[in-house]
Formats: C-alpha cells, structure tokens, sequence
C-alpha cells in the first residue's frame, strides 16, 4: 500500500516505456477498440492520429492516457491510430497480488477491434435529445428525461457517459443522477447521486473527480449524495430506497427550477440492473422513478421483455411532469441494443472497483498521464492528484451512528470476502478478520429487537411515518463489527429523527480504521482534516462491504 | 442461338414454371437442375425466365424469382449473364407489383445477391454490382419519390416531369427485344384473368393504353392542366388494377365506362416529346396485353397510386390488396438500403420512380424539405424509419441540383430527429459533424472542441489559460497536502451553478475548491486573511515567527503573482503569525465560516496553525502521514 504523499509511483516512467515497445492499432471509422486492463496493471493510450473517443469523451492528440483496472471501449466516427504501451507495474498493487500483465498489446488482459458497434443508435439518441432541447430552448419546456434500464453489464452507465459527453460537448448541461448502489458516481458506492456536468469528464477515471483542496487536471464535479449502504434497492425498497430516491428528485427538481442551463438540457437516470430483473417490486420501483423525476424518455438495453413492458405501460403516456398538459409530453419508450462490447464483470472485478472507489475517495487518484500535466514542466510527478486524509481517534460515545436494520434477501456477508482480493491490509490491522466477521453476525440480530430509537416517537411529525424507517440508532459499546467499514455523515444534526437522517444528503464518508471496543474509541479516516462536525452519521454496514487495508 | 431445339427447351421450362405456385424448395430445385442440364440454351430460358416472372400474379413472382436466385447462384455463368442484363426490369417490375411481406423478401433476396455465392470461391458477388446498385437505386428513389409525393402534390413543377416520360432508349428497346425473340412468353397473357373472356379484356387493356398515350401526350402538351393531370393518374391507376385484379364483370364494366369517358378526348396527335415507352408499349401488337407492358408503366402507376386518389371509387369497388401496400413498403425498403446510388444507371433509374423529379422541384421551390411530412407515411406502417434517411439519400441521388439539397441536409435533420426505436438506426453522419467537424479548433491537451468562431477562439484562449494556471497551481499544491472537500448539502447544491473553464468571468475555485486561489475566495468566506510577499531577504526568509518559532512558508498566489507569506504580519522589522500575533494581543482573528467548505478552501500552510483553526480537534493538527 503506498502511503499518501509519497509518490512511489513517479520515478522511472519514462524509462520503462522505453522497454515494452508500444504497439499500434489502426481503426476504421466506426469502430472500436475494447480493452480491459487489470487492476494493478497500468496501460497507456496515445492518439496519435485521427480522433477517437472513450465513451463519448474525445482523446486529445499525442497526449498519453494511463488505465488501470478497467474495461472500456475507444471508438472513432472518422478512423484512427492509437499507440498502446505498457506501463509499469506492481507500483500501486493495493491488493498485495502482483498483476499479471494480460497477451493483448500493451498488456492489456484482452483486447482487439470490433466493427459492430451501436455507437449510431446512441449517437442518435443523443441527437434526438439535442432536439427535444432545443425544442425545451424555445418553448419554455423542460428538457428531455431520460431513464436508462436495462440489465447487469448492458452498458447503461457507458451509454449514461456517452450521452453525457455528448451533451457536455454539445454545450449543455445534463444533470446526471445515479441510482445505482453498487457503484459510486463521483463518490463510493452505496450512494444515490445527482451531479450537473458542464465541463468534460474524466477519460481515465469514468465521471471524474469530486471537489478537492486542491486543483484537478480535468475539472471536479460537484455531486448532491444520499447513502443507501445495501447493495439492493428492493431490500430497503420501501422505506429507504423509494424515499430516498423522492429525495433526491426533489432536489433535482429544485435545481432544475433554477439553473436555466439545466432545465433545458434535461436529467439523465442511470439504474441498477437489477430493476431489470423482473423481481417483484422492481416494477413498481420503476414506476416511482419514472414519476418522482417525470420521466420522458426511458431507454432499454439489451432486454426484450421489460421493453415490451415499458412500452405497454408507459409509451405514448403522459409524462408526470406538471407542465405535461401543457406541452402535451408524451413518455417515448425506445429499445437500443447492448454493444457487443459489454463484458461481465465478475464480483473480483466489481469488488476491485469498489474498492478502487473508496480508495480514490480518501486518497485520490495517483495514476498520472501527460494529458493532465502537458504544460507543467515537472510533468508526471505533479499530475497525479494525491489526498492526504486526516486520521483521528474519536469517542464512539460522542457519535451519532445510524445503522440500517433492512434484512437483506441475500446474505452476503461471509461470502464476499475474498481474501485474494484483499490482501495485504490485514497484517497491518490488529483486529482478526474471523472474529470480526463473528462479532458481526453476532451484533446484527440483537440490532433491530433491543436498540430501538425513542426519537421516533417523540418526532411524529417529520415526513413519513417515521416508525417505519428500518434506521436505529447504534449504542455504545462501539461494534467492533465497525472496523473496515465506512460511515457516511450526513448534514442531519445529531438529534435528527430516522426519517430526517435516511433523506439528509451527505457532506463525506469516514472510514473506520479500527475499533477499541473496551475504551469506546474509533480510529478512524476523514477525508478533510479538524473537527468532526457533529451530525448524524449512518454506518455503511452491509454495503460497500468491508475494505480492508485502507489504513496501515 | 436460340434455335429449334432452344424453343422446344423453353416450352418446357415454361410450363414446368408454370406449375410453380408456391415457394416450393424441391419445384425450384428442379428447375434449376433443368437450367443446369440446358446451359447450352441458357438464353432461351432466361428469357422464359424473365416472362414468367413480368406475366405471373404477383403471388407468383416470388417463387418465380427464387427460381432465378437459384439458378445463378447454383449454375452461374452464363446464366448470369443472361439474367442480369434485364434484371433490372424485371426486379423492379415484380418489386411494384408485390406486397410488403414479398418486398421484404425480395429486399433479403437482394442483399444476397452483393455477395458472393456462400461457400463458393468466387469472391465476386452474385450480380455483378452494377445490376445490384442501379436496383437499388431505383429502390431508394422510389422511396424517396413516395415520399416526396406527398410533399409535391399539387406541386407546380410539372416540367420534371414531362421531361421524365421522356424514357431511355434501353427501356423500349427491351420490350421490344423480348417481344421479338420470344413469342412464346406471351401465350399465357394476364394469367390470373385467365378464366375470364380474355378478349374482352384485351380490347379493353388496349384500349386503357391507347387512352393513357393519348393522355400522356395531352399531359405533354399543356402540363399545367390540372386535368390532364388528373386523367392520366387515373388511366395509370386504373391500369395497375386491371393488371393486378381479377376483376368482375361488373367491374370491368365499370372500367369501360371510366374508359368510355375518356375516349373522346384521345384523339392523340403523336407526340413529338421523347415519350419514347408509350409508343413503344402500343403498337406491339395484340397478343401483347396488359402484363406485359414495359417496365415504366407499372413504376408510374405505383407512383400514381401513391399520390391520387382519382379512382377511389373504383378501388374500393375492387376491393383491392394493392391499394394499401405500395405506400407504406416503399418505407420498408430504405432501411436496408443505406447505399447511393451511382451515376451511370442515373437513365433508367430516373425513369422508373418517376416523381423524384417533382420531388427536387419541391426542394428548389422550398429551399428545404420539411420532414415533418413524411410521418404520416410511415406511420400507416409502423415502419418508422422514414425521414430521415431521406436526406441522406438524397445527396447521391440528386446530383442536378447540387445547391438546393445540401442545404436541406442538416438543418431539418438536426431539428428533428424523432424518438422512437427505429429512428435510433438510421445513420446520421451529418450529425455527427456537429461533434467534430463543427467545431475544428481543438484543444491540445484534454481534446475539448472549440468552434473556429471568434467566439471560440477567445473560450480557447480563456481555457488554456484555465490549463496553465491548473497546473501551475498542481505543481505548487503537491508540496502541500490536498483533501476531499466535503460534499455540498441539497441547499449548496441546488444554489451551485457550473462555471465552465472558457467561461468570461474566471473563476475557476467555484470549482475547485480551495487551492491557492483561495485567498481571492477568503473575501466572500470570511474576513480577508493576513499575508505579505515572501521576503527576498534571505535572513529574514529563514528568521521564524518570534511567538511559535515556527518557520513561514511561502505560496504562491494567483492574485498578487508573486510568492506571499499567508498567515503573517509584519509588525515593525518582525513578521509574525497573524494568528499568532492576534492570539497574543488578544485580538483573536475573525472567526471564519464554520463550513466545512470554507475550512477547505484554507491553504494547509494555515491548517496545520491550530490557533488558525481555533475550532480544530487535536487530531486535525497533524496530517495521516505523521500518524500512519
């Protein structure tokens, strides 16, 4: 693990790009280049001529792009030349298992061209959104809604980004909110999201970065979150994930009513595959989606049969915005096809993201390419964007942790842990994982029946009937289960009844670094240094699962 | 080469492809293990072939063309040959007279016919692709013409048009080829009235087209008469029925009537204009009748079929199938049909889908073609994917009037590029432009577009200037430590705005936060902070603050460009803290905004002062690298 601050990764670059000698991979128009890298394992992409974009953001010209842990397509409208060289690796292995360079050029785990791509449908569906805002230009509409559905790995976030970058580069303003618990948009997973994006994303991190201290090559995004710590929204369906979703509408909609540039250009949902899968409830929370942000568009990838359920239910139907009788907006439901391009990602995979998200949370993201620092002179060694976060002890009594008692359909806990993928953490931390895991699954049945908060009786009043919120306080003596796992403060105070905390938004995440449960104190990571500010705060249990090894 | 023997050979083939009814794999096989026995009089059945296929119900020319897809592509040479020199016609002649469903196939068919052999290896296609591309020419000018029909009717610009009957030489020319080598095609004439009293229905088709001559050089004469206009569409409409109906006796009664009536306005003078066909098609001589006129005629009443409804009455009585397909399966064509059309088959091909020319006269009257009338077409179908590969077509197929379609390209397209499934596969690249192209000026170190506009070239210069002093201010911040700011709460966050890096008005720590360029938000967070220039004096530089004895450090800032001490006064020779100064003199410094933002934006030379941050926990002093 690379401590923060200190750069192993800088030296030596430039030397090691010497020796792998780069390949070069020339594309026809309309194709694509698919290419997936293994985490710990670093690939450089030059343009070198022609233009080409990765998921709708454009490359820059001769300006070397570094991946690491990803599987992404390049495609080009016109045709292009790439080079593709290794870098070096092992510098960043954050899991402590050396990386095995893939056979594809550059060392990518596998790689080659394709010239099947729906890159035309979503073009087209990004110009069919440029004419519904252009129409919501001059009438005073608002712009196009758009939900993405479709199932696991069909490419909804891919395509979320290349609509993205499509609009960003068309000049406009998307509001892009992701529904998505297991994967972080601009923060770490087991959030809701809602992000406006003026300025380009970021080729080699996905979305690109949240506000930081300091300055950001590509510019930072600034994202509204809500923390729903369960991977499955049809866990806490009913009493967190649909109010928290309402939540968040409401704030987009606020932002909508005010910020000109957004209300033209529109939202665009991103969604969990599992809404797809035809589980009961997913319907209707695609039903409270497609209402609580009026949809007017809702595109499905890859799946047959919930098109044809959308189409039965919603096409042609009105939408639910308010000026919907005015404008006469209809709910347009349309199929596009999955790319052949879509891969699953295996849970290591998903995992070693998360993990990667969090990481990047607290400690930014050290991976330098040129394009970022093309005019500074000490190139490489100032581009990477390196966070410094604040570990603190802290009393647990002084807290005011939350924690979700949703029982989950699947019990996950023992069996994602995966000690391959997690690596060298654990002989930095004092605390035994088997007896963590034990404690755990001790504390999580007492949870619900003993420690009850009185607030919800005392606060009758605040928002829906707040009995109902599956969200109790947890008590002293500190869980030891709270080791590895993150805690999300709210802007709720502390007093704040459960309903008020599961729809406050987040102001940041702590990560727990280890627990003294006899004396009652956290050792814990926050990203910003000084005082805690006092707020509710609610604990990350389930989801994103432990992340061990953050802290040595 | 067609001698006795070949006559006798193609008797038979005739007749065994008259017992083809249906799509009949082992029938097909047959016939073409026949032609496969009988290269030496491949002439003779291609042309029997090709007589088959003009005079069969429409019902029947499927198979009958499978037959021929059979044929080339399991024999080959010089079946090929023979086949592919009117294969236009005769695809094209079979293609209006079917139905969707048929037209799809045939579509399928074509698309085959590109390519090579499967399993063959002969890498060259079917057809050679001259065959294949005027085809598919003509298709998509059909298409095309469908549509603007709607869009031109009524147009004034009948001189396209008059000028357009005008038809190729090859046209008449093959009619009468086949007329003269092969009698034998026409000895089974308007199969499916067959069982009617086929006299009867002669005199009357010979009638219907001596009336549509005569009314076509009435047309030719004084195009501007509405009627004449109208006669004609109906004569050519009426036409396609008689072809393609079994009428009743009633009806062809009704038809004579409809025919009397227009008798006595045909008293023809020839017509000097090049109507080459029409004069062509009427003398052959009788047994020649109705299925067999020239290719034109059918195109033309698929034409007139689109746009008139002259004979509605009749149509109805008739109880036609036809009525509705043509219009909406021209639609279905065009998806499979991305391909332009080229410049050499330009004769022929303007010829058949006759409207295209009153379609560009409705592009040069207008300026533009609004799309916006084309839905209805498409929407009798549900086979959306009309307008807009009709721009897009319409470049290649409209080479005379080079300056009234570019235009129309782009604009009505970008404004309307509808939602619905079906319009997502439609190419667009002219649209694409508009992500590349449309704005050249590129930024060379993160790709951002500009347009080449004065307007963008002053964005550019304001963005590289946001990329220089980014990373100018990176290389300052990673001497300090930098953190995740805390997220912004929904009030924050529906208040932000975006500020764009070529905005006018940079200022750029709306985005990010914090940073050097803190100290130019330090007025609107809270009370001015204390600074001086770093000293140049090298003694001074290193004398550290008299109260904590700790050293100053210097930054950069982007407001005074020039090295400054934050956090520090200078009080007589000394310089000091100011937090530490004012803690001494009891004038604590003006608490900042409690926010965390604001905290964030704070330089960390002044977080690591904890008297700076009089509300910092212990814990905050010291940053995770001290304490790991």
């Amino acid at each position: 693990m690379s401590l923060p601050g200190l750069e192993l990764t800088q030296p030596s670059e430039e030397r090691h790009l010497a020796v792998a000698p780069p390949s070069q991979i020339a594309l026809k128009a309309g194709s694509e280049w698919r290419f997936e890298v293994a985490f710990g394992h670093i690939v450089r992409v030059k343009l070198l001529t022609g233009t080409a974009e990765l998921f709708g953001t454009e490359l820059a010209e001769s300006q070397t792009y570094t991946f690491s842990g990803t599987k992404a397509a390049i495609y080009t409208w016109y045709g292009c030349e790439l080079e593709v060289s290794a870098g070096e690796t092992g510098a960043f292995t954050s899991d402590g298992v050396t990386p095995v360079a893939g056979h594809g050029a550059g060392g990518c785990q596998s790689e080659y061209t394709a010239e099947e791509t729906p890159m035309i449908e979503y073009a087209n569906l990004h110009f069919a959104l440029e004419s519904m805002r252009q129409e919501a230009q001059g009438s005073g509409k608002d712009g196009p809604r758009v939900l993405l559905l479709g199932p696991d790995d069909a490419g909804k976030t891919s395509l979320a980004k290349i609509l993205t970058a499509y609009a960003t580069k068309a000049g406009r303003q998307p509001l892009v909110v992701n529904l998505d618990p297991t994967e972080g948009m601009l923060s770490v997973p087991g959030t809701l999201t809602a992000t406006a994006f003026r300025t380009m994303l970021d080729i080699e991190d996905g979305w690109g970065s949240s506000p930081m201290s300091g300055p950001s090559p590509v510019p930072v995004k600034l994202p509204l979150v809500y923390s729903y710590p369960l991977a499955n929204p049809l866990d806490g369906e009913a009493s967190v994930y649909r109010p928290i979703v309402s939540r968040l509408a409401l704030s987009v909609t606020g932002r909508l009513a005010e910020d000109e540039e957004a209300r033209e250009t529109g939202i665009i949902v991103d969604t969990p595959g599992i809404l797809c899968s035809g589980k009961p409830g997913s319907l209707e929370l695609i039903n409270h989606i497609v209402t609580e942000f009026a949809i007017t568009t809702i595109v499905v990838l890859g799946s047959e049969r919930l098109y044809s359920t959308m189409v039965k239910q919603y096409d042609n139907k009105p939408s639910a915005s308010a000026s919907a009788n005015i404008f006469d907006e209809r709910i347009s439901v349309l199929k596009l096809s999955k790319s052949g391009g879509c891969v699953d990602r295996d849970d290591a995979f998903r995992k070693a993201t998360r993990e990667s998200q969090i990481r990047s949370y607290f400690f930014g993201n050290p991976m330098p390419s040129t394009a970022s620092a093309a005019l500074s002179l000490s190139a490489s060694s100032t581009s990477a964007v390196t966070l410094s976060p604040h570990a603190q002890v802290m009393d647990f009594a002084s807290l005011s942790i939350f924690n979700y008692t949703v029982i989950s359909t699947e019990d996950e806990d023992e069996d994602e842990y995966d000690p391959s993928t997690l690596g060298m953490g654990g002989s930095f931390l004092p605390t035994d994982d088997s007896t963590t895991h034990h404690q755990e699954s001790n504390r999580a049945a007492p949870l619900p029946g003993i420690i009850g908060l009185s607030n919800d009786i005392h606060n009758p009043s605040t928002s829906n009937t707040p009995s109902n919120v599956p969200l109790k306080k947890v008590l002293p003596p500190a869980p030891s289960a709270l080791a590895n796992t993150l805690i999300a403060v709210t802007h709720a105070s502390t007093t704040a009844s459960p309903a008020q905390v599961r729809d406050a938004s987040i102001m940041g995440f702590l990560y727990v670094a280890d627990v003294d449960v006899e004396k009652g104190k956290i050792r814990v990571l926050a990203p910003v240094g000084g005082r805690l500010p006092p707020r509710a705060m609610i604990w990350a249990k389930r989801w994103p699962t432990e992340v061990v090894g953050l802290v040595g | 080469m067609s001698g006795l023997v070949s006559d006798e050979v193609a008797e038979d083939y005739k007749s065994s492809l008259e017992d083809l009814t249906g799509n009949d794999r082992f029938q097909i096989s047959n016939l073409t293990v026949i032609a496969k026995e009988n290269t030496e009089h491949a002439m003779a059945i291609s042309r029997v072939l090709e007589n088959h296929i003009r005079s069969t119900p429409p019902q029947q020319k499927l198979p009958a063309l499978y037959v021929v897809d059979s044929i080339v592509k399991n024999v080959g040479t010089p079946y090929t040959l023979f086949l592919g020199r009117n294969m236009y016609q005769t695809f094209m002649n079979a293609y209006t007279l079917v139905d969707a469903q048929t037209r799809r196939k045939l579509d399928e068919m074509l698309k085959t016919w590109k390519e090579p052999v499967p399993g063959s290896l002969d890498t060259r296609p079917v057809f050679p692709p001259e065959i294949t591309r005027s085809i598919e020419s003509a298709l998509i000018k059909a298409r095309t013409a469908a549509l603007q029909q709607e869009q031109a009717r009524g147009s004034r610009d009948i001189l396209n048009r008059v000028r357009n009957t005008g038809t190729p030489p090859g046209m008449s020319r093959q009619v009468n080829n086949h007329h003269g080598t092969n009698g034998q095609g026409y000895g089974t004439p308007t199969p499916p009235q067959g069982h009617r009293p086929a006299s009867e229905l002669e005199a009357l088709n010979r009638d219907l087209e001596a009336c549509i001559l005569s009314a076509r050089n009435d047309f030719a004469a004084a195009p501007f008469d509405p009627t004449t206009q109208q006669r004609l569409k109906a004569l050519l409409d009426l036409q396609t029925i008689m072809r393609n109906q079994q009428l009743t006796p009633d009806q062809l009664r009704l038809v004579r009537d409809q025919l009397s009536a227009f008798r006595p306005q045909a008293p023809v003078a020839q017509n000097p204009a090049p109507s080459a066909p029409p004069p062509a098609a009427a003398p052959i001589p009788p047994p020649a009748p109705v299925p067999t006129p020239p290719s034109q005629p059918p195109s033309q009443a698929l034409q007139n079929l689109l746009n008139s409804r002259t004979l509605a009455e009749l149509i109805k009585n008739t109880a036609i199938r036809q009525q509705p397909t043509p219009p909406p399966a021209i639609p279905n064509v065009m998806p499979q049909m991305p391909s332009m059309p080229q410049m050499p088959q330009m004769p022929p091909v303007s010829n058949t889908p006759q409207p295209e020319n009153p379609l560009i006269a409705a592009l040069r009257s207008r300026g533009i073609l609004p799309p916006a009338s084309a839905p209805p077409v498409m929407g009798s179908t549900g086979q959306p994917p009309t307008e807009n590969p009709l721009p897009f077509l319409m470049p290649g197929g409209m080479r005379s009037t080079p300056p009234a379609p570019t235009p129309p390209v782009s604009m009505p397209v970008s404004s309307t590029v509808p939602m619905n499934t079906a319009s997502m596969k439609i190419p667009r690249v002219a649209l694409v432009v508009s992500l590349y192209e449309a704005k050249s000026n590129r930024c060379g170190t993160c790709g951002r577009r500009f347009p080449t506009t004065q307007e963008g070239k002053e964005k550019k210069a304001r963005h590289l200037d946001w990329h220089f002093k980014t990373n100018q201010r990176m290389s300052e911040a990673a001497k300090r430590a930098q953190t995740r700011s805390w997220y912004v709460d929904e009030r924050d966050w529906i208040k932000s705005r975006e500020v764009d890096d070529d905005q006018p008005v940079a200022d750029t720590d709306a985005t990010t936060e914090g940073g050097p360029g803190a100290e130019g938000n330090a007025s609107k967070q809270g009370p001015p902070k204390a600074w001086i220039r770093a000293p140049n004096d090298a003694t001074l530089r290193n004398t550290p603050c008299p109260i904590c004895q700790e050293k100053f450090e210097s930054t950069w800032s982007e407001d005074v460009q020039d090295w400054i001490w934050e956090d520090a006064i200078k009080v007589g020779a000394r310089v000091y803290h100011a937090s530490c100064y004012a803690e001494v003199t009891k004038d604590g410094p003006a608490p900042r905004s409690s926010t965390p933002q604001a905290r964030t934006g704070t330089p960390d030379s002044v977080l690591g002062k904890r008297k700076a941050e009089g509300n910092d926990s212990p814990g905050g002093k010291t940053r995770i690298k001290t304490e790991a």
